[in-house]
This record gives C-alpha cells, structure tokens and sequence, in this order.
C-alpha cells in the first residue's frame, strides 16, 4: 500500500531535505550544494581517466603505531606513555627505536612539524617508505570527522549548537559511517557515491561508476549512484542460469525468471533488484575483465594479502575502463582487524605489512598500466585510537593520520598538522584521542578537486566545507 | 595481559603449572557456573517453567505473559497448514508435517510452551567431546576453529530444541561473540561453551544471562576483559574500555536515551540525547578490570611431538572468568582490579569496592536502565519475525520485558513469546502487507533446508565448515560475525531501494549484493544436488519428497509449505512446477530422475524472493 506512494515520498523527503538545507542558513555551505543536486554536468567532456580507491581500514587503526615517532625527544615522550624499554628499547606498546631507522620519512625539501617531530613508518612499510621518497606517498596527519572547526575549549563546550560535534563519536559503526558520509548509522548516501553521482553522465555505463571490491558500505552509495559489488575474483555468474539446471533448460529459465522478476513485496521487489542487476552486469564485467592482461603479481611471497586480492581486481576494472564505458571511477577495497584494544604488538604489524604490500602493488599495478598519475589511493578508518595504553592495546580515539599515495600525488611530504605527544595538550580531548586539526570534508573536497568536481559542487560532496578555512588542502597538486 | 594469551597461543615452552591442591578441586559444571546459587532467579525460572508446562495442557494461566493480546493468542489455533508454519518457522529452525498438525491441534501458545519447555539435548561440549575433539593429538585440535564450525553445524541441523536453538541463534547475533579470530587453546570448545550458555539461558533471565556473558571465557577474549589490567599511574596504562563501551553500546542500553517503543527520546533543541559520555566509558572500564581465565584444577599436557608446548585441559574455556587472581594461569602478586571510584550513568562504585561486588553494581545499573527493554526487544523481533515492527509492538514486547505479569523483570521466556505470540505476527495482513517481514538470513536458509530434508552426515562431523565467502558460499556463517557489530546492523538502510524510499529499515540487505546473491544461489545448487553432498559430507535424503516426486503439483505445494509457509505465489508456483515438469518421471521411475524434480522444485522455491522474504 505505501508503494504506490513512492514518488510521492521521495519527493517529500527532496522537499524536507531542502527545507532542511533552508534552514541552516545563507551562510551554510548546504546552501550552494543545492546548486550540484540533479545536475549532472560536473566534468567537461572528454576522454581522461581519474579513479579515486578508498582503502577503509575497518576497526579503527592505531596510527600511533603507523607513523612512530622517530626524533629522539619525541621518541622518548612516545615510549613513556607507551611503555617502551629503557635505552629506547622496545616494551608495552612500543617498537625499538632501532627498528624505526629503515623506514624515516625524511622531507627532502625538509619541513617543520609540530616540536620538531620527525616521523618513521611502522618498520615493515618499506615499501610505502620508498614510495614517499619517490613522491608518490604522503601522510595527512589528524584528520577526521568534524563539522566545523572545533577547539578543545568548544569541544569542551556544553553549548552545543555554536559548537557542534559529529554525533556518537568513537563509536566503531558510527564513525565508520561518519567518515564515509557525514552521518552516523543509517546514513544512505556517502562522498564516494556523491561524487559518483556527479559523474554518472560522464560514464556511458554509469553502474561502473561506484564499485566496491568488499561488502556493502554507504561510501560508495550516491543520491542516484549504486554501489555495485565485485568480488576479488570478479563478477559472479549464476551457474544455474549460465548452464542447465540439474541438466534442465526450462529450469534454467525458470531460475532466471525467479532471480529477475518483479514484485509488490518492497523487500522482494529491492531483493530481485539486485539480482537482476548482478546478471545482467556479470556478462558485461566478465567479457571485459577477460581481455585484460596484467603482469604486477599480487601474490605475496608468503600466504594470502586478502587486500591486495581486492585491489588486484580494482586494478583489472581499471585496465577493462574502455570496454566498461567509464571515465570516472570511484572504487572501495577494506582490511579488517585493526581493532587492537589487546596484542597490538604482536597484530599490528601484520596489518601493517599488509597494506603496505597490497598498496604498493597496486601503485605497481598502475605504473605497468600507465594510469599511475591518473589514480589515487586513500587510507580511511573508523577512527584514530588513544596514545594512552591499556597495557597492550589502545582504545578508540578520533582524529588520525592516514595515507595518500599515486602519480598525482604530491607526496614525500606531511599534510596537516602534527599532534603533539602529550596526554594532556590541547590538540586531544583525553588519553590522545585526537581533537581532529583537518576534517574529512576537507580531505574528501581535496580529492573531489582533482577528481573534477567544480567548486560550487563541492558541498554537495563535502557537505560542511564551507565551515573551513580551504577546501583544497594541496596534496593533489 | 599478554602473558596469559602467548602462553595458550604460541608453540615455545610454557611453564608447567604446579601440581598444587586445586587438581583435587572437582570444578563446577559447565552447566551450572561457580556463582550461580542453588536459589538464582534462573532456576527458580527453570522451576516455574515446568509448572507451566505441566499445566498448560489444560490450557491453565501461563506466567510470564499479562492479560492483553497474548491472553487471547492462547487460545489460539492455526486456521491453516500455512499459518501454522508461518508461526513456526519463525520460532523454530524448520517445520514439519507433523509438528503442523500438532500445532493445529493445540493451539500456538501450547505448542510453544511445550517447545520452551522440552529438555536441552546433547551440549556442543558434550557433542565435540563424543567426537573425541577434546584430545590432545597429533591433529592439535585444540589450536583448530573447525571443530567449532563442525559443532554449530551439528548444533543446528541436528536434535530437537528446534525453537530454544532459534532464539540461541538470534541471540548470538545480539551478544555477539566470533569464533574468527579466538586464538587461544581449545576455541573450538570455547565457542562451544558460549553457544551451550545461550542454549541454557534463552528462556532463563536477561541479568543472568549478561553476567554470564560478561565472564564467559571466549567473550572475555573477544571484548579484552580477559586480563584487562587496572591502571597504572606510574606508566600512565589505562583499563582496556571495549568491553564496558559494547556492553552499553550492543548489549544493554544503546547510544540514545529511548522511549518505551524504541524510538529516541527528543531532547533539549529536539536532538536525541545520548545515554553516556566516554568518561562513562573510561569509569564502568574499572569495573572490567582484574579477570583472567580460571585454571582451577588445569592439567596441563604436552603436544604431540613436542617436548615443551604444555597444552592446558580444556576446562578453563567452559569456567566463568574470575577475579581470585590466585587462580589464574600465571598468578599475580596482588589483585588487578581497580581500587578507584567508578562513576556512570549516574551510578556510582565506591573506592576499594571488590570485582565481584563491583560488577553487580554496574550490571544492576546496566539492567534496570529503561532502554534495556525497548533496545533488546526491538532487534529480537527484527531477528525473529519483521525488520519494521509498529512502535506499539515493540512497546508492548518491551514492557513484559519491564514485567513479565509477575513483577520479574527481564524473564526472557516471557518477552520470546510476546515476540511470537502478539496480534501483529500473528495478524493475516503480514501476508499481504508488502512492508511486513525480513530478508531470510543465509545460515537460516542452509539450516532449514538441512532439518527439512534429513540431511546427514556421513563422517559424522557435520563438515559444511566456514561459509562466510560471499562469493562461493553464503557470505554468512554461524557464530562467526565478522565483528561485535553481528553481520548486519539493525538501523541500515539499503541505498536507493523500495525500502529506503518507503523509510524502512533492512538489516539483512547489509548482506545483499551483487556477488551474494550470485554466491548464494551457487551454493545451495551445489549443497542440493550435488551427489556427494557438501564438501563430500552433508547430503539431504528427501525421502518425504521422492515419494511424491510423481506429482509435480503435490511436491511444489509441499516444499512450499515447508520452506515458505506456503506464500509463493499461484505465479511462481506455476514457474516452478512447469520445470519441475521437465523432467518426465512416473511411480516407476528410477530414484534418480525423481530426485531431479526435487531438486529443482527445491532449488528454484530457495531462489525465489518470495521465499527469501521471511513474512
């Protein structure tokens, strides 16, 4: 019964969300981004390539453990809090100096950070070290979600409404769904699908604009674009429909006509949706995938790099963009496990030796495919943790560090401003759970730039830009 | 804390516990834990429960359910074969013809009573033991997450309790544990030991069952209360604060301040107000602080092939966690639980207030908080019978959640069959309400088919194993939720579906993509035809279906019944029936032909939505 209402709720919803968007004022940013809603010409024609890859690191990664202290005196702040062993030794949650010394990120050009710190990739990202000294990597320190810019004494504030917070802060689903779109849980449209939807009329398949290679996330999810999934193998086909059924044709047929049909049942009707939608596009997506040569081996020496699997077909979809129809990408791949309340020492690493091989291959990927400046890769994560320990684990914090890396990167530098390492400054809000100094608004229009986004379509992208100072933080060039 | 895990996990030498007294020590049943007294409300349940089901042949007073729509479902009967396995099949694993018949002869609320009341069969502990996977031999079991997957496996498709292991089931997807990732001696028995004490707690009492939780062995290492230190100002070490963060977050209370239907409570500027700061956190985070995993009367043995690794016995994993650090694996000088104040959510620990006097305090408070009741029914009805249940179904669920009619608060048996029993699932419009229902969950799916059909399996082992790929297998397995999140959340939302257009919620589309529903298809072609069955092990014998395999019409009706409560539709009936006609086959046709008609009218009703949308 309420089916045939449909239109007639959507548009309401249009209607509330725009009254919404009203009220928050001449000044808001939501203003402008009324301009971009439904019109879909935001990139000029042409034949280029861009593809943005989200890597999500599901769990909430322990960027205090991604990028190390290295410089003696922060070194020894970092290692107190932390329970380091005497003479720079390892303890507690702390790797050994020593260890640290293969993979410094030295700024050829030099820069100053926040008191003189100097930063070391975890000790097994070698790769990614070598990939910053080739300017292709960079870190952008402490971001995270933020609606305006927020000092510790308005974060402080019990004046909520001058001071507004992101909703259910440290909270894993939550802030995961934050940081894909702005919204806590519940959220149906993420700045990966935003921006999808702005490039839907640039595709002449527009289904291939947003595909996720991990499970169904809101990141990718537009007002008009579908996040549509692949597995690390590819599309699946139904073998049922492909070949007979138990050696029957007409069951075959009636497999098909099962899986596709429509129906009156608002479940079963979304369900069939997507089954259709999984048939019809495996055809396309096989024919395409099975042209595509690609030498950079994914494999590690040791075991599976379920990461890199992903990004193994992230990289084919890419080299199949012509036969696909596309011309703007944007992708999602995740690891998970980084949730490391407890054993941190001894998981860590493994997840850090993880991503930094899949992301290197994937750079290797695009270099043997010449699209290396034409793709960028991203770390996103539920939060940052505490610099505090527990003993051998850290909590769930807010801002983070995270990582940029491809051609059009304008790496072998530091974005953002490094935190101090201090329980008690006033860049964190307690245990160092960061007080975020950049937002995700912030990095995401950054990448919307480069992506081709025009400016006055960035706050239907990044909905609360116009609360800052810039929305183009320069690590795109 | 990483002592005790690299002890159990690493393969280097461990240090021999002394043989001391506590080996004399006969150590509780994993039945009946340490603390629970003879006098627990449980038991007392467990008592009046029988009473109950005693009298409730006569149709007699049942407690647990107050006067208002159950006191009229009682007396209630299925008017068909379809609405009796519509209410059963939400209740309980599978149905059959002959508990169809039953039903319609006793009415709903009897049955139910009588299902509630029947006595737990074999334990997953007592079924690993049977299979003798509670050796130490040369296949280290002990350091294996198969025998696990073997035990849910036989859990579920095996043995009666087909209702009390449905609500297990769902609530395993509320106090989520995974066995991925359990990396210590004896998981396997561990995840056993946590899905015995659903099993025993699902018609017990909500604070029971949270305490029990709360100190279960495996929950202790999934959530970090296992070895959660007390704070250390001289290195500035802090409690770990996951487990008191989800034990608010998913177990109890949620993040927003409820009304009694489930919806937030508006508060100052008409935003939702949140039920706790992280200062709650990092205060109710002492309160977790000073368990380890109890070794009383442990006795180690060496691996096979080793002449170091000391395995413990596997009694550790099926004993509370307890904070008398005397019986811990590697005894500290002194106990690790916080001596400071603990203030949350307006309660407050005092100073020096001991581990066990603390954690009643704090689950009191968790327990009687009034979101508790709103929080936990609303997902159990999602889990149970419709994603989008009315505000006045939950609130109705939610107050026998308040009081059972007897003044019990919590009275788990009470609020399961409010959820089963109330006008709103029990009304003919939820099956003709295109809102009504949920998305059937995959490992239901796989679990159902088995019991409808006799699976066996011929190794004895259950062998179906992990099917969490979405890409070849069901891209969900039992007891093995990628996170404490469970698979799916309870508020997602589709993205540009029917559903969110029409402001429903979907839990179980968070599993529902376009390699999952490819995958599953797949799997169960293979798993329902395949000559060997899955992985060689696990074949259905469809012998009710054979024997009416002759009449295409008769066997679709019938797998119909059994698998969607009769609701494909006359349309997708005939589809199906019309391929099923394919193949020719008479009385006298050969066993396998049949089995190709059933086959197919199995397969294509598992494939259609009509079906996959539980209603």
């Amino acid at each position: 019964m309420h089916i045939g209402k449909l239109n007639e709720i959507s548009r309401r919803a249009f209607l509330h969300r725009s009254s919404q968007l009203a009220a928050a004022g001449a000044a808001s940013s939501w203003a402008m981004g009324l301009a971009g809603i439904g019109e879909a010409a935001a990139f000029s024609p042409g034949t280029d390539y861009k593809a943005l890859v989200c890597i999500f690191l599901y769990g909430g990664n322990d960027h205090n453990s991604m990028l190390v202290p290295f410089d003696s005196a922060n070194y020894d702040l970092y290692s107190a809090i932390r329970g380091g062993g005497p003479g720079q030794t390892a303890g507690g949650i702390t790797p050994a100096r020593a260890s640290l010394a293969a993979t410094v990120l030295a700024p050829p050009q030099g820069q100053v950070l926040t008191n003189d710190i100097q930063y070391a990739l975890a000790p097994q990202m070698t790769r990614l070290k070598a990939r910053f000294d080739q300017g292709a990597m960079a870190p952008m320190l402490n971001v995270g979600p933020l609606i305006v810019p927020l000092t510790l004494d308005q974060y402080k504030s019990s004046n909520l409404v001058a001071n507004p917070r992101p909703a259910k802060l440290f909270s894993h689903n939550d802030q995961q769904s934050t940081w894909q779109s702005s919204k806590p849980e519940g959220a149906t449209d993420g700045w990966g699908g935003r921006m999808g939807d702005l490039a839907l009329s640039s595709n002449s398949n527009a289904l291939f604009t947003c595909i996720s290679a991990t499970g169904n996330a809101v990141m990718l999810s537009g007002t008009q674009a579908l996040s549509y999934q692949v597995s690390s193998g590819g599309a699946i086909a139904v073998n049922g429909i492909k070949r007979s059924l138990y050696g029957s044709s007409k069951g075959s047929a009636a497999l098909n006509t099962l899986m596709t049909q429509a129906h009156t049942h608002v479940l079963e009707s979304d369900y069939n949706t997507v089954a259709k939608r999984s048939i019809d596009a495996e055809g396309v997506v096989s024919a395409a995938l099975s042209q595509v040569s690609l030498a950079t081996s994914f494999a590690p020496a040791v075991g599976r790099n379920r990461l890199a699997e992903q990004l193994s077909i992230v990289a084919q979809l890419i080299a199949a963009r012509q036969p696909l129809g596309v011309r703007r990408q944007v992708f999602m791949v995740s690891l998970g496990g980084f949730d490391t309340h407890d054993r941190l020492p001894q998981d860590h690493p493994g997840l850090m030796d993880t991503l930094d091989f899949a992301m290197d291959a994937f750079y290797r990927a695009t270099l043997e495919l010449g699209v290396a400046d034409k793709v960028t890769t991203f770390t996103a994560s539920d939060f940052g943790r505490t610099l505090a320990s527990n003993g051998d684990g850290s909590d769930h914090g807010w801002g983070s560090h995270h990582l940029v890396m491809g051609g059009a990167v304008a790496g072998g530098r530091y974005y953002g401003t490094a935190p101090q390492i201090s329980l008690n400054s006033n860049d964190q809000v307690g245990q160092g759970r960061l007080l975020p100094t950049t937002s995700v608004d912030q990095y995401a229009a950054t990448m919307a730039t480069w992506f081709g986004v025009a400016p006055s379509e960035l706050p239907s992208v990044a909905p609360n830009i116009g609360r800052f100072a810039t929305s183009n933080l320069g690590f795109l060039g | 804390m990483v002592l005790e895990t690299l002890a159990l996990q690493d393969s280097g030498a461990v240090e021999a516990e002394p043989g001391d007294m506590r080996q004399n020590v006969e150590p509780p049943t994993a039945k009946q834990s340490s603390r629970s007294g003879p006098v627990s409300p449980s038991n007392l349940a467990v008592a009046a429960l029988a009473l109950t089901t005693a009298a409730c042949g006569g149709g007699g007073t049942s407690s647990g359910t107050p006067p208002g729509p159950g006191s009229t479902a009682q007396a209630r009967k299925p008017q068909s074969d379809a609405e009796a396995a519509q209410f059963i099949l939400r209740a309980s694993l599978s149905v059959s013809t002959a508990e169809i018949a039953n039903i319609k002869s006793v009415g709903f609320e009897p049955w139910l009573d009588a299902q509630i009341g029947a006595q737990i069969g074999q334990t997953g502990i007592a079924w690993l033991a049977s299979r003798g996977f509670d050796q130490v031999t040369a296949a280290n079991y002990f350091d294996n997450e198969y025998p696990g997957d073997y035990m849910i496996w036989n859990q579920l498709m095996t043995g009666s309790n087909g209702v009390r292991k449905r609500i297990a089931l769902a609530l395993s997807e509320y106090f989520v544990v995974s066995l991925t990732g359990l990396n210590f001696a004896w998981r396997s028995q561990a995840i056993a030991h946590y899905w015995d004490q659903l099993n025993a707690r699902a018609f017990g009492n909500f604070r029971e069952l949270l305490e029990d939780i709360t100190l279960n062995p495996a929950m202790g290492y999934f959530l970090n209360t296992q070895g959660n230190r007390k704070e250390d100002t001289r290195t500035g070490r802090q409690p770990d604060e996951n487990y008191a963060r989800e034990v608010m977050q998913l177990f109890t209370i949620g993040l927003y301040q409820l009304n009694g239907d489930g919806t937030p409570k508006a508060g100052a500027n008409g935003q939702p107000t949140e039920t706790y700061t992280n200062d709650d956190v990092t205060n109710l985070a002492r309160v977790f602080t000073g368990y380890d995993w109890d070794f009383t009367g442990n006795v180690d043995t060496l691996a096979v092939g080793s002449t170091t690794r000391k395995i413990p016995g596997t009694g550790y994993v099926t004993k509370a966690m307890t904070s008398d650090f005397t019986k811990w694996r590697s005894p500290p000088s002194s106990s690790q639980h916080s001596a400071l104040a603990a203030t949350f959510l307006g309660t407050s620990v005092p100073a020096n207030t001991d581990a066990t006097a603390a954690l009643k305090i704090a689950l009191d408070a968790l327990f009687n908080h009034s979101n508790v009741g709103p929080f936990f029914a609303r997902q159990m009805i999602q889990r149970l019978v419709t994603s989008n249940p009315s505000a006045a179904y939950v609130t109705r669920v939610a107050n026998v959640f308040n009081n059972n009619g007897t003044g019990q608060r919590g009275d788990l048996r009470a609020v399961f069959k409010a959820i089963l029993l109330d006008d709103e699932a029990l009304a003919p419009a939820t099956r003709t309400d295109p809102r009504f229902g949920k998305i059937r969950e995959p490992m239901v799916r796989l679990v159902q088919w088995g019991r409808t059909f006799g699976a066996l399996s011929t190794s004895g082992n259950w062998n179906i194993g992990n099917v969490s790929d979405s890409a070849s297998r069901l891209g969900q397995s039992p007891l093995r939720s990628p996170s404490v999140f469970n698979f799916f959340r309870p508020g997602y939302v589709p993205s540009n579906t029917m559903a969110s257009a029409n402001g429903l919620v979907a839990p179980e589309f968070q599993l529902v993509n376009e390699t999952s529903t490819s995958g599953y298809v797949n799997y169960m072609t293979t798993a329902i035809g395949s000559a060997n069955g899955i992985n060689n092990d696990v074949k259905a014998q469809y012998s009710a279906e054979l024997a009416i395999a002759p009449d295409a019409a008769a066997l679709v009706d019938h797998v119909s019944l059994l698998m969607a409560a009769a609701q494909l539709s006359d349309s997708t009936k005939a589809v199906i029936r019309q391929a099923v006609e394919d193949v020719v086959v008479t009385a006298s046709s050969p066993d396998s032909e049949k089995l190709r008609r059933v086959y197919l009218a199995v397969l294509l009703v598992m494939a259609s939505a009509e079906y996959l949308v539980q209603k």
